[in-house]
């Protein structure tokens, strides 16, 4: 894949941008955050009739491969949707879905530094009393999403979806990830797939945006644990909001080894947390659904990692591999448990 | 090979960590600190590697033969005539008795006897040991 360089992306803005001059990137990196695109920070600097700017920014690219089946006009677009209903996100700047001039396409947005994203650094002794605030911050905020009316969101970007319709969709959805990205049979994953169809769950309780990936490491905190913005909304859907709930409270997300979930709290205080911002009741039987379901999607999306490492060269990401090993005996593991045959 | 492969494997995978991680930053610091905890994986799995897979083939195999009675049209794959280790056969062998397991275990989620339970029972006990079979030091569960 072409580099991403300073060089092209000074021509690149001059391009877009006219009447800008003087344009200077500085300290372009790549940043180590997440397995499905490529994330870079730099600082911009330009002229224009109102005078001289300054900013610094982060820059996500589309891969030619990736793990999760997303584009960047989706992330940007989730983003700019959210954007000043009451959930803190970076400010989206600049789309741009042609591939050529950067080698993908890319988006730009606001880079709120100083805070911190390290879902291992929670587990570090000198947060542990932090770890409260900071489940507050994180289920409060996540309720608060599923609490925003959907209808007052410009979602039209996304698939449709009704509180009947979302649970099979998304896990059609999922078992046609996993389909086509087979890496071996896989007999827990299936049984759990054919579970889920025997024993679907009550509609949803409301239609909510659900950002797809809500969990520790996703998430901006300051020193104090403040939640400062939720990131990473590439898998945004309309949806079931109790979707977020149950990814959140994933075994293979507990960073700790232990049972606080996300590495933060147990299982019953985010719940409480979170009905308590939304509004909205955690039934159990239908929370189990999601949990399980989050199962699928989860081995979904670590065996699309698996197949990216096996179906290309030469482009090969080691969070993939990574992932893919790291994360598989995991998720079966959780659905034996969640299955009663752990 | 001698020092043993675990061994070396995990030596070399701490001096990554303790040694080259701490002199790199950001995005090629986190490549080589997960390429350092994959070979503490190589090394958990080397030792292990045929002997779970060759466990697992003939757990699955006996419950596969033990459905014929029950199940029509899910037959487990003929046993290689000639033992072969390596764990690339090993592997190839277990995705087709694991492919015949999903279709024994759908075969046998419509039927509604004790037979058939009973199986079902013991395919389930078959998953949970070939996770930990395969369950990894570093995992989270």
């Amino acid at each position: 894949m072409k580099a991403l360089t300073a060089e092209d992306m000074a021509a690149y803005l001059a391009a877009r941008f006219p009447d800008w001059r003087n344009i200077r990137i500085d300290g372009l990196h790549r940043l180590p955050l997440g397995a499905s695109r490529e994330t870079y920070r730099f600082d911009l600097s330009y002229e224009d009739m109102n005078g001289a700017h300054s900013d610094k920014l982060i820059l996500r690219r589309d891969p030619p491969v990736s793990n999760v089946d997303s584009d960047r006009n989706h992330e940007y677009s989730s983003y700019r949707a959210i954007h000043g209903h009451g959930i803190a996100v970076p400010r989206m700047i600049l789309l741009e879905e042609d591939p050529g001039p950067m080698g993908g396409a890319i988006s730009i947005a606001e880079d709120l530094r100083g805070f911190h994203n390290s879902e291992y650094q929670l587990q570090e002794p000198a947060w542990r009393d932090k770890l409260p605030h900071i489940a507050e911050q994180m289920w409060g905020t996540m309720g608060r999403l599923a609490a925003v009316p959907v209808e007052d969101l410009d979602l039209d970007f996304m698939v449709p979806a009704t509180p009947e319709t979302t649970a099979m969709q998304e896990l059609d959805f999922w078992e046609a990830t996993l389909d086509k990205n087979d890496v071996g049979p896989e007999p827990i994953t299936r049984a759990a797939i054919r579970w889920l169809r025997r024993n679907p769950p009550p509609p949803a309780q409301k239609l909510a945006m659900v950002h797809g990936d809500f969990r520790a490491g996703n998430f901006l905190y300051d020193d104090d644990g403040n939640l400062i913005a939720v990131l990473d909304w590439e898998m945004a859907h309309r949806g079931d909001p109790l979707e977020d709930l149950a990814w959140s409270l994933a075994r293979v997300f507990s960073f700790g080894k232990d049972d606080r979930r996300s590495g933060i709290a147990p299982r019953a205080d985010a719940i409480r947390i979170w009905e308590a911002a939304s509004g909205l009741t955690a039934d159990p039987e239908a929370l189990h659904w999601w949990e399980l379901l989050n199962c699928v999607k989860g081995q979904g999306i670590w065996n699309s990692c698996a197949h990216a490492w096996t179906t290309t060269s030469g482009e090969r990401e080691v969070i993939h591999a990574y992932a893919a090993w790291w994360l598989r005996n995991a998720q079966d593991r959780a659905i034996l448990e969640l299955m009663g045959h752990l | 090979m001698k020092p043993s492969i675990p061994a070396a494997a995990s030596d070399f995978a701490a001096r990554l960590r303790s040694e080259i991680v701490p002199e790199l930053t950001g995005f090629r610091a986190n490549n080589v600190a997960m390429g350092s905890a994959m070979i503490d994986m190589i090394a958990e799995e080397f030792d292990r590697a045929a002997a779970r897979l060759f466990e697992e083939n003939e757990a699955v195999r006996a419950l596969l033969q033990r459905d014929a009675a029950l199940v029509d049209g899910v037959a487990a794959p003929d046993a290689p005539a000639k033992p072969d280790l390596r764990v690339s056969v090993l592997q190839a062998e277990n995705d087709l008795l694991r492919s015949a397991l999903i279709d024994l275990q759908t075969a046998l989620e419509t039927r509604n006897d004790g037979d058939a339970s009973a199986l079902d029972d013991d395919i389930w006990r078959e998953l949970a040991q070939s996770v930990e079979r395969r369950r990894i030091a570093s995992a989270n569960f």
